[in-house]
């Protein structure tokens, strides 16, 4: 332990040095923060990360380009139909594959619902992390019916394999795409009770006004991207910036921090873009209901998949930011080197910087509106 | 005034959000909840409800296996194991072992895309725990079983017609580069 | 007595024993199972705010979930860690256990339904209470564990404070009433919505508000339950405590939702008065007992309700809330009480008769609101508890 006295008042204060972690309910996955507090303050939290590493970039040297496509679901399992978009950009970049109109399509919906799930997921444990227990269980019931849904389109709920390179794995139903229609009608209401019981709370806004403001430029020079920084004031979205797919065809907004509550860039702002991207979110599945065209879903792809040498960098807008990947390919069935670089991984940086001077409870606070996730940051 | 107005308009703040959300939750006192009673408190076993594309535990039809291979060179994680051994008097080749390790499985389902009689098939089972390691090791060759020949111009004998007809159904399922599932339908 | 099994015996020692035995077998008889109840039905209201099931397969519908939890814990193995404070560590529960149990003394359940009628009533309760400090402070230093001095410390804090806020309040019931002695209270209240403290001039209505926010605060209870927060400092003070002695702090909690329900029946609400219906002894006492139960019990519930619906404040807010806003406005009640004795009678029932028109519109607000929620996201009704 070490000592700082306080020379004004005459006290001592002792630095405490805690591990908030890796067993901890609140650690979104296992994550380990050594933070030095004199009992409330923090002083410094350092972020030591790597318990879930599971060496998914040197598994991709092992498998073929098909067989590869599962083990990217788990390199973030809450947005698991993300990265196997991207890991199919990437190879369909480096191969010349066109993409069929209908896969197209199917994977807006799918990615889309994988979203709402994701940002359900993150705002009720930010909720729980917050102390209201009962917004968390409500959105992991309305996450339920999303993967129901998903179950009845490529078969798994949380590991789906669904995006192939060239398409979709299994085409939507029709019926599926009725079930599709009849939770958005649902889901629009839920969204704005849970703003009635959790958004909106007096309790809940306090604790979130003006804690850890990420500024602009901060935002910027620690890379952060997603949520994260369109909650800082920068109108920034893989989607819209650097399209990809049919988004250049679907009308949706992108919604930015607006210093609602307390200053621009903090908490309470990353929050409330996560709960509007749900909504937008909602509007583009829509227009996709009512867009998707026939046809088949996938291409023809050849089975023993060798794309030529080659590299090549695909980004898309996953929920926590844009997560990219880059294949690197010398000509035969396997990958040369593949790279994930996903949004939690930069986020964890900044939090040294934002967490001195805060409280050990708004720390906690911090990491959920991050909504950084150990498996991102982990691979 | 600034002051005083801030303060009272915390407290206001603090009182109507905290109505707005015991109403909420008092509401949903009355309303369903959504937790299925398993194992014991549901009408039918939850097998039945799952939809059609389920990927469950994998299941192999031995008797229409072609033993050509290809899932066991498309599984990522090299889960199956299968042997295969010619008798040398019949010219018959049979199955020594088809070991599918479901602990290993990732449940992806590029196996059953990739076979050409759909004999490998998720099922729609989830309850596959076993109190020791060995017994998640499912064996689907215990006895030698002879490879499955497709005839030319269609399946004659009548027990096998059914299941080819099930194999196929199931490889209808995957979208294909020359239409998919939902054309049909 | 002398002869037969007590011969030679002082008679003071043995009433002595024989009010021990008879505490105990109150104890165990009805306080256990009460503490256990409350936990089966905060567990099942939880639940259900939540589109969830809750407990349910022990005993009929899961009410004897208590009974499965206690058995499994006290079947546990006792883990004190070896660098924790061998005598204090085991003490602490037990501290904590009494500090509540203690209070059950002066709690009224009928006329004549009081285990001693203190003429110090309400204030004998107030600083009983207040061994909980002491039992939580004990448990957090003597785990040994920073984790735990933290939450130790930071409940001492939060106890203190808002003793503050709680005691002004009864003050000024005290000041209604002319007492601090709790049958003496109720009796100055009659059985009537309008003759209850709580609706007696717009400050008292305030001041309710005030004493359960600072009860709820005092018992450890969202959202003031930072001591607890599983998500912030593991479990707080009780991080190191496993099996029985984890029990018992939860034991104490659930117990002091009763404490706080039945005190603010006491104090506001008329505590056990019914209309007179009945000249029957034992009808009447049973009348009153399940009277009083029953509104203690709805303050329980609204607890548990409070619970499942807000977050949890901070704990610079949660001292700022305390002194900024709840003792200010707890003196100002106070004097505004007091300002209200010196009105003549006719005028103070005008300004009661007022104050319960505001709290029946908001009531019937209240359930419109509900109405509104239902009809905004149209979800499956189902009224029905039990399931």
């Amino acid at each position: 332990m070490s000592e700082t006295a306080s020379t004004e008042t005459g006290f001592f204060a002792e630095e405490m040095t805690i591990s908030v972690g890796p067993q901890h309910p609140s650690t979104h996955g296992v994550l380990r923060f050594v933070v030095k507090t004199d009992g409330e303050v923090i002083s410094e939290a350092i972020p030591d990360v790597g318990y879930l590493h599971r060496s998914i970039e040197k598994i991709g040297e092992k498998v073929t380009y098909h067989g590869y496509v599962p083990y990217t679901d788990r390199a973030d399992y809450l947005a698991a139909m993300f990265a196997n978009q991207a890991f199919c950009l990437a190879a369909e970049k480096l191969a010349g594959t066109e993409v069929t109109r209908r896969g197209e399509f199917c994977r807006v919906i799918a990615c889309e619902l994988n979203r709402l799930a994701s940002h359900l997921i993150s705002v009720g444990t930010f909720g729980q992390d917050i102390g209201a227990m009962t917004p968390f269980v409500h959105a992991l019931r309305e996450r339920e019916s999303i993967n129901n849904l998903m179950e009845e389109i490529c078969g798994a709920r949380l590991t789906y394999n669904y995006i192939r390179i060239g398409g979709v794995g299994y085409d939507i139903l029709p019926e599926t795409l009725t079930r599709i229609a009849e939770f958005l009608d649902h889901f629009t209401p839920i969204v704005e009770e849970f703003n009635r019981l959790l958004s909106g709370n007096k309790i809940f806004i306090e604790r979130l006004a003006g804690v850890a403001v990420v500024s602009k430029e901060d935002a910027l020079s620690y890379n952060l991207v997603g949520p994260n920084l369109r909650g800082s004031g920068i109108k920034w979205d893989i989607r819209r910036d650097i399209p990809y797919s049919v988004y250049p065809e679907l009308d949706f907004e992108v919604p930015v921090g607006t210093a609602q509550v307390g200053s621009l860039g903090d908490s309470y702002d990353r929050f409330w873009v996560r709960i509007r991207e749900m909504q937008e979110s909602v509007k583009i599945l829509y227009q996709c209901l009512k867009m998707l065209p026939k046809g088949p879903a996938i291409a023809k792809v050849p089975k023993k998949f060798r794309p030529p040498a080659g590299e090549c960098y695909a980004r898309v807008e996953a929920p926590r930011g844009d997560m990219g990947f880059y294949v690197v390919s010398d000509g035969s069935e396997y990958p040369y080197r593949v790279r994930i670089r996903t949004g939690s991984y930069t986020a964890m940086s900044i939090i040294d910087k934002l967490s001195k001077g805060i409280m050990v409870a708004d720390l906690i606070a911090l990491i959920g509106s991050l909504d950084v996730d150990a498996p991102e940051i982990d691979r | 005034m600034g002051v005083v107005a801030s303060y009272l308009n915390n407290i206001k703040d603090a009182v109507s959000s905290t109505f707005e959300g015991m109403s909420i939750t008092f509401s949903h006192l009355m309303r369903k909840p959504m937790t299925i009673q398993y194992p014991d408190k549901i009408p039918v076993p939850i097998q039945d409800t799952l939809p059609h594309r389920y990927r469950g535990i994998l299941e192999v039809d031995m008797d229409i296996c072609t033993g050509c291979l290809a899932c066991e060179r498309d599984c990522p994680i090299t889960c199956i194991t299968i042997g295969i051994d010619m008798n040398k008097e019949t010219k018959q080749r049979y199955f020594t072992h088809f070991d599918i390790d479901i602990c290993k499985c990732m449940y992806c389902g590029l196996c059953s895309e990739s076979c050409p009689t759909g004999a490998i098939r998720h099922s729609s089972e989830f309850e596959g725990a076993s109190y020791n390691p060995a017994g998640l090791v499912r064996h689907f060759a215990p006895q030698a079983v002879n490879l499955y020949k497709p005839k030319k111009g269609g399946e004659t004998e009548p027990k096998l017609i059914t299941k080819v007809d099930i194999g196929q159904a199931y490889m209808d399922e995957f979208a294909t580069p020359d239409g998919g599932a939902a054309e049909e339908k | 007595m002398k002869d037969g099994a007590f011969a030679g015996v002082p008679p003071q020692v043995v009433y002595a024993i024989g009010m021990v035995l008879t505490a105990l077998v109150v104890l165990s008889v009805f306080v256990a199972p009460l503490a256990g109840v409350t936990s089966w039905l905060e567990r099942r209201v939880w639940a259900r705010m939540q589109s969830r099931v809750g407990p349910n397969r022990v005993g009929p519908q899961g009410i004897l979930q208590w009974l499965a939890d206690g058995i499994k814990n006290i079947m546990k193995e006792d883990i004190i860690p070896t660098a924790a404070d061998q005598k204090l560590f085991p003490l602490a529960p037990y501290v904590v256990f009494m500090g509540f149990l203690c209070s059950f003394v002066v709690i009224p359940f009928g006329a004549n339904l009081i285990v001693a009628d203190l003429n110090i009533g309400i204030f004998y309760l107030l600083a009983v209470t207040s061994l909980v400090v002491v039992g939580i402070l004990m448990a957090g230093w003597s785990s040994n564990n920073k984790w735990s001095l933290l939450g130790g410390m930071r409940s001492a804090a939060q106890i203190v404070s808002y003793e503050i806020p709680a005691g002004l309040s009864v003050l000024t019931i005290v000041f209604l009433a002319g007492t601090l002695s709790m049958q003496g209270i109720i009796k100055a209240q009659g059985w009537g919505p309008w003759d209850w403290f709580m609706f007696h001039n717009p400050f008292t209505f305030c001041t309710f508000f005030l004493f359960f926010t600072a009860a709820l605060a005092e018992g450890n209870r969202t959202p003031f339950d930072i001591p607890e927060a599983e998500s912030e400092l593991v479990a707080g003070y009780v991080t190191e405590y496993s099996g029985m002695r984890f029990l018992f702090f939860f034991f104490a909690e659930w117990g002091n939702l009763y404490v706080i329900g039945a005190v603010a029946t006491t104090l506001f609400m008329g505590g056990w008065q019914v209309p007179p219906v009945t000249d029957n002894p034992v009808l009447l006492a049973i009348l009153q007992f399940v009277t009083f139960f029953l509104k203690a019990y709805f303050w329980v519930f609204v607890a548990m309700w409070i619970r499942a619906t807000l977050p949890r404040v901070r704990v610079d807010q949660l001292m700022a809330l305390c002194w900024k806003y709840m003792v200010p406005l707890s003196f100002i009640c106070m004097l505004g009480t007091i300002g209200f004795m010196f009105m003549d009678e006719n005028g103070r029932r005008i300004f009661g008769a007022l104050t319960l028109g505001f709290a029946i519109a908001t009531i019937i607000n209240f359930f419109r609101r509900v109405g509104f929620q239902f009809r905004s996201a149209k979800p499956e009704f189902y009224w029905k508890p039990q399931i």
